[in-house]
């Protein structure tokens, strides 16, 4: 009896200490965001979707001088007991000219046509209406595009292989390449229209008409979406540096051949990818040319560095720095904390004779002073007080800002310098584009793109419009370095009425048409196409000027490399000067047929363009139905899940856990009776 | 034999009455922790406009109070939380980010648990009104337009409206025991000044 007793007590000390951690268990296992649990943030509507396709991405990038050829294999993997139909929506550099594609069924593959937008929409309805294997790449911005699988058999995978050639970024001697792997929400307004053109989560409204199709379900939790990575550098010369900024590499070397692959294997596609490498000191080309001919038509790439102002003394003309930091809903999380601290050191770099002015906006515009102020001490300090404070909240109402920068009363003696900080994650990009170059006079406007996944064209094209230059952030390590970069492009001399004479004796047809002025570090790149062969001897002469007098440098033609793709670069720069004319208002048909032509000429995606294919024979049955899922994609990294908008999960699990609790205890109760009893017959037998 | 049996009868009742009393300790510990984070906020609230633009209600809070939700006749005086994620949402009402601002011209969207702070929902009726406070003090009223349901896989929420509206997210129905269903009940409301 008095062992039992003991016992008891041994019990309640147990079960007094488990009530005691029970609740504070409960507490750690509260949701963290990232974690797909109920009460946190998810997108239930795009959970409800993945269940039954996984799509996986293997990447596989060829780079050779200025161009890289990125194959990107994107498996798609049912593992519903339906038919479907897969629907991907996905980036790609904004300079992407994408000229292929095949879809691989089993050990075969059928290779993609380009053929006019509405002709391929069409073979792939009549071809996914008959229950053959198709699918169909359109572009939906010049850096989102769709894919489109059909009659994914249950349990099958079905692989769509994506090729595009892509020209290589170079800028004060590094060369870089970015591939995107995610998309930052869209920021979509507009009154919504009746009707729906994709499976997004916004309607399309009358500011954005395709938004249904640019605003993919988002996930914060995947079994898919990894991807797998392998690059080929052929450098022509030995790298001093190869770094891959977000993701931990591996790198190889053979006889100039450099090889890198991700330490990880693979890797969630919720972070940008971007790999710099530089050539050693004596081998940092000053000048570049490539060259592909087709049908007699030789088409140029030329790069040439401007001489080195980087030891120049800086421009001493008094600058007005307008700030303007995106604080929308979308920064929320990592980005705010990147822009903030970009900020912070833009105004730091400020000096007593620059006026500035800081304009923060989401769904309203706020300027901290009216009008722009001397950079005093005690003006910065308020400033960086004002910056400390901010918290990213609602809209991307980004107009009024910009429009707000741009047309405030300005000093004659200062040079106007917008430095734009944002993730760019608005659908009605083209508009922003137009308004900049409509009010920006003498001003010059200078984008910072911030996070895991900016709108890349966004970016560079809001620079051109604004004839400033872009900056990629994405790790609040790189801050201080990628700000440093620009304030040295700030504060240096331009090259400006840069002009390329090509030899007289054959007609050139070049891109850009007008080239923009150089800031700091930045090369003349061209793409040229020829109507016939140079002469031997013929030359290029490329010409600037700078503040303290001109420069020309003359190129032998000669002396060129042969490359694939560069033909198929020159014509994806071709359309985009010419998507420029329609956007400011141009002849819409004649461009329309004029960029039909070019993309049909070069086998490439555009806007008017897509390629399709189309496996021979029927493979479902007509009597099974077709099913369509929208995939979605992940969340950006170290964004928080709080997404963007859509319906939070708004239920606990309190009433589940008040019932089990109950039917423990209950339970528990009716079992110490049955021994009770079980113990005093068992008493009794022995009396 | 029947001793050892009996000794793990015990050890089976001791865990089911751990298991139990655990259970009913979380269940209860997720509205107390519902209520008292109320109480923490609404001190915050009062000091805000004080010292600090934004207080934080505790000092590891991640989230802060964006606005005060009222409704006089049926005595509900919330504080409404910044962004929508599981952990604000445990707290308090969460105000969606993207959305608009209380008092804005626009969607202010603001979700809130269906068995805590939201559960109030339920009988709020076309006419009723609702008052809500922004953080910088004004004082807005709204006008409940109706209440419906959605299917939250198929429809979204509109953002860009042209007057200034409230919209109340819960989850559906109101007795389901088990959380992470599809069905959202959504009040509507618009402002009245």
């Amino acid at each position: 009896m008095k062992r039992t007793k003991n016992d008891m007590h041994a019990w309640s000390a147990r079960l007094i200490l488990l009530l005691l951690i029970g609740p504070a268990l409960a507490f750690a296992s509260e949701p963290t965001p990232g974690q797909a649990q109920s009460g946190s943030l998810l997108w239930r509507m795009a959970q409800g979707y993945t269940t039954a396709t996984l799509m996986n991405t293997d990447v596989d990038m060829q780079i050779s001088g200025l161009v890289a050829r990125v194959s990107v294999r994107q498996e798609f993997h049912n593992e519903g007991n339906e038919w479907v139909e897969g629907i991907y929506v996905f980036p790609l550099p904004e300079n992407a000219a994408v000229d292929r594609m095949r879809l691989h069924v089993g050990d075969r593959f059928i290779e993609g046509e380009i053929q006019e937008k509405e002709h391929a929409k069409k073979t792939y309805e009549q071809a996914r209406q008959a229950g053959k294997k198709a699918s169909l790449v359109q572009q939906q911005r010049p850096n989102l595009f769709t894919t489109s699988v059909a009659n994914v058999a249950p349990g099958e995978r079905v692989v769509v292989e994506i090729e595009y050639l892509e020209d290589i970024r170079y800028e004060n001697g590094r060369f870089s390449i970015r591939f995107p792997m995610t998309l930052t929400p869209r920021y979509i307004s507009g009154q919504p229209l009746a009707d729906k053109v994709g499976n997004g989560w916004s309607p399309d409204t009358d500011r954005v008409a395709d938004a249904s199709l640019i605003t993919p379900p988002m996930v914060s939790a995947s079994r898919g979406h990894r991807l797998t990575l392998t690059a080929n550098i052929n450098a022509g010369a030995p790298l001093a540096t190869v770094t891959s900024r977000y993701h931990p590499v591996s790198v190889s070397e053979e006889n100039g051949h450099y090889r890198v692959t991700l330490s990880a294997g693979q890797v969630a596609m919720d972070h940008d990818f971007e790999l710099d490498w530089k050539p050693v000191p004596s081998a940092v080309p000053r000048a570049l040319v490539f060259t592909e001919t087709i049908e007699g038509q030789p088409h140029h790439l030329l790069m040439v560095m401007p001489p080195d102002q980087g030891e120049a003394p800086p421009v001493l003309m008094p600058r007005e720095v307008i700030i303007i930091i995106d604080t929308s809903g979308s920064m929320h999380g990592v980005s705010i904390a990147e822009a903030k601290r970009a900020v912070h050191l833009a105004l730091k770099s400020l000096q007593a004779v620059d006026r500035f002015n800081v304009i923060e906006f989401n769904s309203s515009t706020t300027a901290l002073y009216p009008a722009s102020v001397a950079a005093s001490p005690s003006n910065i300090a308020n400033a960086v007080n004002f910056v400390q404070q901010l918290r990213a909240n609602g809209g991307t109402e980004m107009r009024p800002a910009l429009e707000l920068a741009l047309s405030s009363k300005t000093e004659e003696s200062h040079l106007r310098q917008i430095v734009f900080v944002t993730d760019g994650s608005v659908g009605y990009e083209d508009e922003m584009f137009s308004m900049i170059e409509d009010k920006l006079g003498s001003a010059r406007l200078f984008t910072v793109g911030i996070g895991s996944a900016p709108n890349s064209w966004f970016m560079r094209k809001a620079a051109e419009a604004g004839r400033g230059s872009y900056t990629f952030i994405s790790a609040l390590h790189e801050v201080r370095e990628k700000m440093e970069g620009l304030f040295r492009k700030l504060e240096h001399p331009q090259v400006t009425d840069i002009v390329v004479q090509w030899p007289s004796s054959v007609a050139v047809d070049s891109y850009p048409q007008t080239i923009p002025d150089l800031y700091l570090g930045e090369p003349v790149t061209v793409k040229t196409r020829a109507s016939g062969e140079f002469r031997a001897n013929d030359t290029v002469r490329i010409s600037g000027n700078f503040v303290t007098g001109g420069w020309s440098k003359v190129l032998p033609l000669e002396l060129r490399e042969e490359s694939e793709g560069i033909a198929a670069l020159w014509a994806r720069a071709r359309i985009a000067e010419l998507m420029e004319a329609e956007r400011r208002g141009g002849d819409s048909d004649g461009l329309r047929a004029s960029i039909v032509e070019t993309a049909l000429a070069h086998h490439l995606v555009s806007r008017y363009t897509s390629l399709v294919a189309v496996d021979k024979t029927p493979v479902r049955p007509a009597s099974d139905p077709l099913s369509s899922e929208q995939l979605p994609n992940l969340m950006p990294y170290g964004q928080s899940t709080n997404a963007i908008f859509g319906f939070p999960a708004t239920a606990t699990n309190a009433p589940m856990l008040r019932m089990t609790g109950a039917a423990c205890l209950l339970a528990a109760l009716l079992l110490f009776a049955a021994l009770r009893a079980g113990r005093r017959s068992h008493h009794a037998r022995l009396a | 034999m029947p001793a050892s049996r009996s000794a793990a009868g015990r050890w089976l009742v001791a865990c089911l009455l751990c298991l139990g009393f655990w259970q009913l300790g979380t269940g209860a510990y997720i509205p107390a922790k519902a209520w008292l984070a109320q109480e923490l906020m609404q001190r915050a609230w009062l000091r805000a406009g004080r010292d600090v633009e934004r207080p934080a209600p505790w000092p590891w809070a991640d989230t802060w109070p964006v606005a005060r939700l009222r409704s006089d006749s049926r005595e509900v005086d919330l504080i409404i939380l910044a962004g929508g994620s599981g952990r604000t949402l445990a707290f308090g009402p969460g105000h969606l980010s993207a959305s608009a601002l209380p008092g804005e011209i626009g969607n202010t969207v603001i979700a809130g648990h269906r068995d805590t702070h939201f559960r109030f929902l339920r009988g709020v009726e076309q006419g009723e009104l609702l008052s809500i406070e922004s953080a910088k003090g004004q004082k807005h009223v709204y006008k409940v337009l109706g209440a419906h349901v959605v299917d939250s896989r198929k429809g979204s929420l509109v953002l860009d409206t042209d007057a200034a509206m409230l919209t109340l997210v819960t989850c559906y129905p109101f007795e389901a025991r088990e959380p992470g269903g599809p069905l959202r009940y959504i009040v509507t409301a618009k402002m009245l000044f």
